[in-house]
């Protein structure tokens, strides 16, 4: 049932729960190399769509590089990237609105779950996400009658996770399939995960060490000192979002 | 009410029909065995009739009560039998089962108006019965039920209160 | 009939003005007026069966075609994407919604006013009222990802540990609209019974079956009719409030997210009026279309219900601009960076043009016409104005919804809305609802006749002095 420890005395997500799983990213060492973008396609079995779709805006990546410019031309200057993925909200605004319960808020892991196979496609939490980080399956991508690449593509994919269909809504999970295999095998071994023993597939691919994954209510593990150590910020939360993700831009 | 025989009275007017219904009760008609048929609906009171009983606002209220039950259970009671998880609001809401009471309330009123109809005029009813097409064309139509004897003599005054037509009432299908 | 009696009075010529004018003055035996309905229902031409076939082509294709189409590849083919992930669907759905309100309006709400010169058209409007309804089923079901796997959103036992989430805007506007529908469809039941009763005993074969059926032997004793009316009267009250939630529960899909634009607390009332201000003219439109092609319908539906429907769309679209002044300037005002980046966007991006045709069609079209006595009487004219307001109407939930969806706060996702589609989807919905009427026309007797009766019985002519003056009794 529910843990009264986690969900405060209304029944929300207490303020106060950090969270269990967060990430650290340093705008600063990112150099928008897109290594973790094509690590989070391979390791999660995203499609990728063709020229025309992803002009359209209908790219299924789970994490995405911001590019921004300030400026005039010729005086335009670039900021610092932005990697931007699902920020795992402690108060997700997609949860509630899902007619079906498809995304839903995991008490063990204290991330924000997609169901796929209760996923019937209102796309509501896609528009309710401040971050829009969602993405939807608009076609079979992963059908060689519409993708001819893919029928060599498929001979990479990972067999920890589903291959989605049309008509489904995705989004980062924070390697949830990781993390699950880590805490199965520390289980089986009767002992605590350690910190550094896994990582995402994102941050295990940077070459930069920007993206820091781990557990942020150990005050030992590596994000929760990079936390302690510099002021970052969190995105968008002053809509009270509880994003388990933190940014750092800028020096110290 | 089928071993009598029924005589069936046919007006063109409001007027000669309320006289006629009194000329029946003087006649030692009871109320009980009269009955009005009309292509509009003409309020008993024009005619000097008592006033119709009907169920429907009772099985309403009864509908609502149910509606509201129901309401209660999906909001309230549903989600602990099927317990999930979603953030950033209690476990059972108020504001959103306000919604989900009220719509449910409406939706069982309304059905429950809606079979009240259905079960106080006995519909639906194909059996043959005392019925002529005149009705729908705007006559006031009396149905008399009597004993056999003083047939003749109703049939006799409605004529004389300037009934269009009167017959013995046959029963058939509409 | 100032050639026969050259001698009538200034009051009698008065009268005879005012009987012209008021199907309510104007009664003709109640025989005269069945047979007429009947024969409006019964006399089809050529032309009918034209345009019947026209549209049914083009429901096979834009409906049947097309969505199978969609189901089996996908919304690929749609023109939504990230981050307009709602568009063209959404807008039919609110504005078929929309729609189907005014025939509640009429039905139930000028019947409450004890607004006479409704009786000769609500079920012209109730009809709307359900027709419209369906397509705004068809036009949620469309949006879905997986349509195939709706049956998910109901709530009923089953063995895989799983419910609807009542928590979501959608699962409120499930609800809504199905109380709705099952609602205003025996609403618009109820009062055809008698109707259905008279067009038994005027018809033959296969016709007079059916109608036997569907009036459930109904005769018209004191019983039936007491029963009826007080039903009538518990769903006249009680389906105003769940119209009203209905919109709103549909407003609240938008208000309840967190999009800047969307989060405005005015939307619920301000999608109310909304849907009156598109569902009237649509109204307007229909009984234009009736009166002008079936027969006998100008004597029961005359330029007074044109009259008094002009004044009704003109307050309400006095309404719809105070509602949508009030959210403009709020955020035009105080609102955050994102909310005012989205108010420019909507005025000076590239749907900017539909923005000000908004503002046109649905405030200075209607303004410029609905003012003046006898425009508001001229049944064509009316018409245009109808139409305006709904393309007014339609463009208003685009806004709303793509074009508002493009600007979020995170600027690199921002992308417009081109719709694929949901086009033909679109015109497929429009010429199945036209196609429904169509056919609701040739089976059920279109103007309830009964009910016309009555109000003739109430109204009648009364002198104050020299004047002569219409009166209406209470009968009820």
């Amino acid at each position: 049932m529910i843990d009264l420890n986690i969900v405060g005395a209304k029944g929300a997500i207490a303020e106060e729960a950090e969270g269990k799983w967060g990430m650290v990213i340093d705008q600063d060492l990112c150099t928008g190399c897109q290594a973790c973008v094509a690590a989070c396609a391979m390791e999660n079995n995203i499609a990728f769509v063709g020229e025309e779709d992803s002009g359209y805006g209908r790219s299924m990546h789970w994490i995405r590089i911001e590019r921004f410019w300030e400026g005039e031309y010729p005086n335009v200057k670039m900021t610092r990237y932005q990697p931007m993925m699902c920020q795992q909200c402690g108060h997700a605004p997609c949860e509630p609105v899902c007619p079906a319960f498809a995304t839903v808020h995991s008490q063990s892991q204290q991330v924000n779950l997609q169901v796929y196979n209760r996923c019937v496609g209102t796309r509501y939490c896609a528009n309710n996400c401040p971050y829009q980080v969602r993405s939807f399956n608009w076609r079979d991508y992963a059908d060689e009658r519409i993708n001819a690449a893919i029928r060599t593509l498929k001979n990479q994919y990972n067999p920890d996770v589903t291959v989605r269909r049309r008509g489904i809504m995705e989004k980062c999970t924070f390697c949830i399939q990781r993390i699950h295999k880590a805490e199965d095998k520390a289980k089986s071994e009767g002992r605590e995960v350690a910190d550094g023993e896994f990582t995402t597939a994102c941050a295990q691919a940077c070459p930069a060490d920007a993206i820091v994954f781990g557990r942020i209510d150990n005050p030992k593990s590596l994000v929760a000192q990079l936390t302690r150590q510099r002021d970052g910020v969190r995105h968008l939360e002053e809509l009270g979002t509880l994003p388990r993700v933190t940014y750092f831009a800028g020096g110290q | 009410m089928s071993d009598n025989p029924a005589i069936l009275a046919i007006f063109a007017d409001l007027d000669p029909a309320a006289d006629a219904i009194e000329q029946l009760r003087r006649l030692g008609i009871h109320d009980n065995h009269m009955n009005v048929i009309s292509g509009v609906p003409i309020t008993e009171a024009m005619l000097g009739r008592p006033n119709q009983w009907t169920n429907v606002p009772r099985l309403a209220l009864g509908g609502a009560g149910l509606g509201m039950l129901t309401g209660i259970f999906l909001a309230f009671v549903s989600p602990v039998m099927y317990s999930i998880q979603v953030g950033r609001q209690p476990f059972t809401p108020v504001p959103p089962s306000l919604i989900v009471i009220f719509e449910m309330t409406m939706l069982f009123m309304l059905l429950a108006t809606f079979l009240g109809v259905f079960l106080d005029s006995f519909f639906p009813n194909y059996r043959p019965m005392h019925y002529v097409p005149e009705v729908s064309d705007g006559k006031i139509a009396i149905l008399v039920e009597c004993p056999q004897e003083e047939g003749a003599a109703i049939k006799e005054a409605l004529k004389k209160m300037g009934a269009e037509s009167v017959q013995e009432a046959e029963a058939q299908h509409l | 009939m100032s050639d026969t009696q050259p001698h009538l009075t200034h009051a009698q010529e008065h009268e005879a003005k005012l009987r012209e004018e008021h199907l309510m003055l104007d009664p003709l035996p109640r025989g005269r007026m069945n047979e007429m309905v009947m024969e409006s229902m019964r006399a089809t031409t050529w032309k009918f069966w034209l345009v019947f076939a026209i549209l049914s082509v083009i429901v096979a294709w834009g409906l049947f075609y097309s969505w199978g189409k969609m189901i089996l590849e996908g919304l690929g083919i749609a023109g939504v994407n990230r981050p307009s992930y709602w568009g063209i669907f959404l807008v039919n759905t609110v504005f078929w919604i929309g729609i189907s309100h005014a025939g509640t309006f009429i039905s139930a709400i000028l019947r409450v006013f004890k607004a006479e010169y409704r009786r000769p058209f609500t079920r012209a409007a109730e009809l709307m009222t359900t027709f419209g309804l369906v397509q705004a089923g068809f036009s949620i079901f469309m949006h879905m990802g997986r349509v195939w796997l709706s049956y998910w959103l109901f709530p009923y036992p089953n063995q895989r540990g799983l419910w609807p989430n009542f928590h979501s805007p959608l699962s409120w506007d499930l609800l809504a609209i199905t109380t709705y529908l099952l609602a205003s469809t025996m609403y618009l039941f109820l009062p055809l019974i008698p109707d259905l009763a008279m067009a038994r005993d005027r018809s033959t074969g296969w016709h007079k079956t059916l109608y036997k059926i569907l009036a459930l032997g109904f005769r018209g004793t004191e019983g039936e009719w007491a029963h009826l009316r007080n039903a009538m009267n518990i769903f006249a009250w009680a389906i105003i409030p769940v119209m009203f939630s209905v919109h709103t529960i549909v407003s609240w899909d938008f208000a309840a997210a967190t999009r800047p634009g969307w989060s405005s607390t005015i939307f619920g009332p301000y999608f109310v009026v909304g849907a009156l201000h598109s569902g009237m003219g649509a109204v307007v439109m229909v009984l234009a279309v009736v009166r002008g092609t079936m027969k006998h319908m100008k004597y029961f539906i005359r330029p007074e219900h044109f009259e008094a429907i002009g004044k009704l769309m003109l307050i309400i679209s006095m309404t719809w601009v105070y509602f949508f002044f009030n959210d403009y300037i709020v955020q035009w005002y105080g609102g955050d960076k994102w909310t005012q980046q989205l108010l420019h966007f909507h005025e000076a991006g590239p749907m900017g043009w539909m923005w000000f045709g908004m503002l046109f069609f649905n405030m200075i079209l209607p303004w410029a016409v609905l003012w003046n006595r006898k425009w508001r009487s001229t049944p064509w004219l009316l018409f245009v104005t109808g139409l305006g307001i709904n393309v007014g109407m339609w463009f208003e939930r685009y806004i709303i919804i793509p074009v508002s969806l493009t600007i979020n706060r995170m600027p690199f996702t921002w992308r417009m809305y081109q719709p694929g589609v949901e086009i033909p989807l679109g015109i497929g919905t429009l010429a199945f609802f036209i196609l429904l009427y169509m056919a609701a026309s040739k089976l059920i007797p279109l103007v309830p006749v009964w009910e016309v009766q009555e109000g003739q019985m109430a109204h009648s002519f009364k002198t104050y002095g020299r004047e002569t003056v219409v009166t209406v009794s209470e009968l009820e």
